[in-house]
């Protein structure tokens, strides 16, 4: 398969320019636009498999950009905005965005989360769906093989980190509180539970998702306990 | 000299002997008056001769000649008269009186003539009897037709002369002889002449003084100097219809004592005790005229009286208003006129039932509404001062007595809501403002950030740019989390932020928490105790606020912890909130106060050197209060304590 292309949006010209070296990095075609008119105008001129999409710019903003999109195309977009309000993400998503990254952005990040979007393309088709297989998003859990995938890259987990991921993708959506957590997993009354289970949640985050400050799958439900997003 | 007098004329010293002199001059004026009025008739007569004291002595003697002469004649003519013996014994009796009578006055003449037998009765012993007691100047003559009326007892005279042929002549004999009581009142009749012309200098003179002296102290009382202000001496404060009453009463009580004594012959003591009483009198009544006079002069005449003053209160007064008084007194009148008609009447039960109890009950049920009107205004006085703006004062239930502070309660509610709901606006545009900047920040901080992360992977063959390149590195982030703080903080603390209330396990949140900052509170060398109750604190919260606010506690507490020492948190109950307490020791002195610690941009560290925005205590203060919760920072010596309270 040839390279993708990304349509980087954004009227500051100078992000654009920062995002084409960093995605010609990763092997990307970059094409650029600067309003959301200019944005459609490319879409419609060439085959594009994502968007970058700022939300402020002139003439036509990223949340129309989006709706735009949406009516003829079913690509991934990123929304890049100053907004870091819970409230604009949620708008953001709910217009038919793919995912939401606020500025300003870790470029790492945000090449992770581009990366993540465009496997679809890539590793369509060979994920046939086995038996026996737990799935949220993109991440997968095989028992047989006892391996954990994110966007079809296999993570390194310990024997308790692999066991907390186990239990938690077999309730997906439930919440677990820390001793229920102890008490399945190392399968003994959490006495002496103290911060562990916690510090390998926390591990687990750090291993699977982009940004573990603000996780997409394993979330963390302050006073609670933990979840597993079903997604 | 003019400044003198002016000075003098004001000085207390001129106005006390005033005062005195009108006392003493109407005492000497009142004396003088008594004495020439008791001796009006004295005075006025010519001379002597013309008092009715000596007319009375001479008639009753002339009386006396003419009787011892010429109707009882001498012991044997009387004894022999022929009459009964109660009336001869009764005749010698008066011979011998009147005889005595005679050999006692020695300025006395007369000269009896019987003008038949030309037998002559006198005492005078020489000279031309008759022609002696006509050259006098008070000297009388009687017959049978002619009797001199000017003198008492003529009348018995001429009943005694009638058809005799007795000429009488009497007189007294100038120059007037010591030894009787002609010579004792002619004496004392100069002597009260003489002191009547004394008396009558003495009066005219005291009241010319009195009336000077009295004129000048309405002139000067009250005043310390020309056209000064007038001050009021302590008689002053007394009302003025007060005062009048008093000096009425004390004049009633003067003039019944006076009444009680005799007037017509006074003795000494009585006298005594009228002159005192006089002179206090006088002394009221000037002291009474002055305070008038100074009250009139400085115009508080009308408002310093009893009259005005609970006029003043009744109706002028903020806590009645007129017409309830005159309620009150309407309520007390219908009761009278109707216990009144309930007693005259036969049917007093009837009215009893039929309109006083009605009528009574009618009052007691509107007194009772105002009452509750008041205590309703009283909730509502409370609502407001607890911060329940939005309490709704139902006016229609007020009654009309207190309506008027009812209104005025709400105005000053309406004018809280206003300036509570400015202050809201302001709060929010300064948050919206604060937000704007941020965004507008974040744009270029986007490329700086990216630039920098682009610059790093270039080949750097100077060790010096690299350096620069790790600073800037450093504080691009820095700026990255400042704005993101300053957001969080300005909508933190202006309520702008949405709350999503659920049970929160507070050593599950600590634990979870505690699991974040792992390795970052070993790095700083900490050791970390927990300790909570075998019981679940479960508060209500908002899970991922309650999380912030723990980030931030951590987060200080490895920033600012002295290393390799240990940090407590404890979790506790303390109806109604659970507890959350976090202490530590700081590793630089902390000579601040801990209301400043949790203003934005306030760090313990005055120089700023170490990592932090400085918000996040300002931010965590202002998320626990916008849940409900309280927060409490506490500082003794290095111990830093931080206490979060959040409802059950």
């Amino acid at each position: 398969m040839g390279k993708l292309t990304v349509l980087v949006c954004d009227d500051d010209s100078a992000i654009v320019d920062a995002l084409e070296i960093y995605l010609k990095q990763e092997n990307y075609e970059v094409v650029k636009a600067y309003t959301g008119v200019q944005a459609l105008k490319a879409l419609s001129e060439r085959e594009i498999h994502l968007v970058l999409l700022d939300i402020m710019m002139p003439e036509l903003d990223g949340l129309a950009t989006t709706i735009k999109i949406r009516e003829e195309m079913n690509i991934p977009i990123i929304i890049l905005s100053a907004k870091s309000e819970d409230t604009d993400k949620i708008t953001g998503l709910n217009f038919g965005a793919d995912d939401y990254v606020t500025k300003p952005f870790n470029p790492l990040e945000l090449m992770a989360r581009v990366k993540s979007q465009t496997r679809r393309y890539t590793s369509l088709g060979s994920l046939a769906s086995k038996n026996g297989i737990l799935k949220t998003g993109s991440l997968e859990l095989d028992p047989e093989a006892r391996e954990l995938r994110v966007d079809g890259e296999p993570v390194k987990l310990t024997a308790t980190e692999y066991g907390i991921v186990l239990f938690l993708m077999q309730n997906m959506g439930r919440v677990f509180s820390i001793d229920q957590i102890y008490e399945h997993v190392w399968n003994e009354p959490s006495y002496t539970a103290e911060n562990t289970v916690p510090v390998h949640i926390r591990r687990i985050r750090e291993k699977i998702e982009i940004n573990p400050r603000e996780p997409k799958y394993l979330k963390v439900v302050w006073g609670v306990g933990y979840k597993m997003e079903k997604l | 000299m003019d400044t003198k007098w002016k000075n003098f004329k004001y000085s207390p010293g001129a106005k006390i002997s005033a005062f005195v002199m009108v006392w003493l001059c109407v005492m000497v004026a009142a004396g003088s008056a008594v004495f020439l009025g008791i001796n009006h008739h004295t005075i006025n007569s010519d001379s002597y001769y013309d008092t009715y004291q000596f007319k009375n002595q001479f008639g009753s003697l002339v009386r006396d000649a003419v009787a011892l002469n010429v109707e009882l004649v001498s012991e044997e003519e009387i004894r022999f008269s022929g009459d009964t013996e109660e009336e001869i014994n009764n005749n010698i009796h008066r011979y011998y009186a009147i005889k005595g009578r005679l050999a006692d006055t020695v300025n006395f003449a007369y000269y009896i003539e019987n003008t038949r037998t030309g037998e002559t009765f006198t005492n005078i012993t020489s000279g031309d009897a008759p022609a002696l007691i006509q050259k006098q100047p008070a000297a009388v003559y009687y017959d049978r037709w002619k009797t001199d009326y000017g003198y008492p007892f003529a009348a018995d005279i001429a009943q005694m002369l009638a058809d005799t042929p007795y000429e009488v002549h009497a007189a007294v004999i100038e120059p007037l002889k010591p030894g009787d009581f002609f010579y004792d009142g002619s004496i004392s009749y100069s002597k009260t002449k003489e002191l009547a012309n004394h008396a009558r200098v003495a009066l005219i003179s005291a009241i010319f003084i009195a009336l000077l002296a009295f004129i000048y102290q309405v002139c000067v009382t009250g005043r310390r100097e020309q056209g000064g202000e007038i001050t009021l001496s302590f008689v002053d404060r007394i009302f003025a219809d007060v005062h009048t009453i008093l000096v009425l009463v004390a004049a009633v009580i003067s003039l019944a004592i006076a009444n009680s004594f005799s007037f017509s012959f006074p003795n000494e003591i009585e006298l005594i005790v009228l002159v005192i009483i006089f002179g206090v009198d006088v002394l009221i009544g000037l002291t009474y005229i002055l305070s008038m006079t100074r009250q009139i002069k400085s115009g508080r005449m009308t408002r310093n009286t009893l009259v005005y003053r609970l006029f003043d209160m009744c109706f002028k007064g903020k806590a009645f208003k007129p017409w309830t008084l005159l309620l009150l007194l309407g309520y007390g009148a219908v009761n009278g006129i109707l216990f009144t008609l309930a007693n005259e009447t036969r049917e007093a039960l009837f009215i009893f039932i039929v309109l006083i109890i009605p009528f009574n009950i009618a009052v007691l049920y509107f007194t009772a509404k105002a009452l509750t009107s008041l205590s309703e205004i009283m909730q509502a006085v409370k609502e407001i001062s607890a911060g329940n703006l939005d309490y709704a004062l139902d006016k229609s239930q007020v009654s009309v007595a207190f309506a008027g502070l009812a209104e005025d309660i709400q105005s000053i509610q309406g004018g809280l809501k206003k300036a509570v709901a400015e202050a809201i606006k302001g709060e929010r545009m300064k948050t919206d403002l604060i937000t704007n900047v941020s965004h507008d920040l974040k744009t270029p901080l986007t490329s700086v950030i990216n630039y920098i992360d682009l610059l790093k992977k270039e080949e750097l063959n100077n060790e010096k740019a690299r350096e620069y390149l790790s600073v800037l590195d450093e504080k691009s982030a820095r700026l990255k989390q400042l704005i993101e703080d300053l957001i969080e903080a300005s909508k933190a603390s202006s309520g702008n932020l949405a709350v999503c209330v659920e049970k929160v396990d507070l050593h599950e949140l600590v634990m979870q928490a505690c699991g974040e900052y792992e390795e970052k509170i070993k790095k700083a060398g900490l050791e970390l105790h927990v300790n909570a109750g075998e019981e679940k604190t479960s508060v209500s919260a908002d899970g991922k606020h309650m999380w912030r606010i723990v980030e931030n506690l951590l987060s200080n507490v490895v920033k600012y912890s002295l290393p390799h020492s240990r940090v407590y948190i404890n979790i506790a109950k303390s109806e109604p909130y659970g507890l959350l307490v976090v202490k530590n020791i700081s590793a630089n002195p902390l000579d601040i106060s801990p209301e400043q610690l949790t203003e934005r941009f306030v760090r313990g560290d005055a120089s700023r050197t170490t990592e932090g925005s400085g918000l996040g205590l300002s931010i965590a203060q202002s998320l626990t209060r916008i849940q409900g919760g309280r927060f409490k920072i506490d500082i003794d010596g290095d111990l830093f304590k931080v206490t979060v309270e959040m409802p059950l």
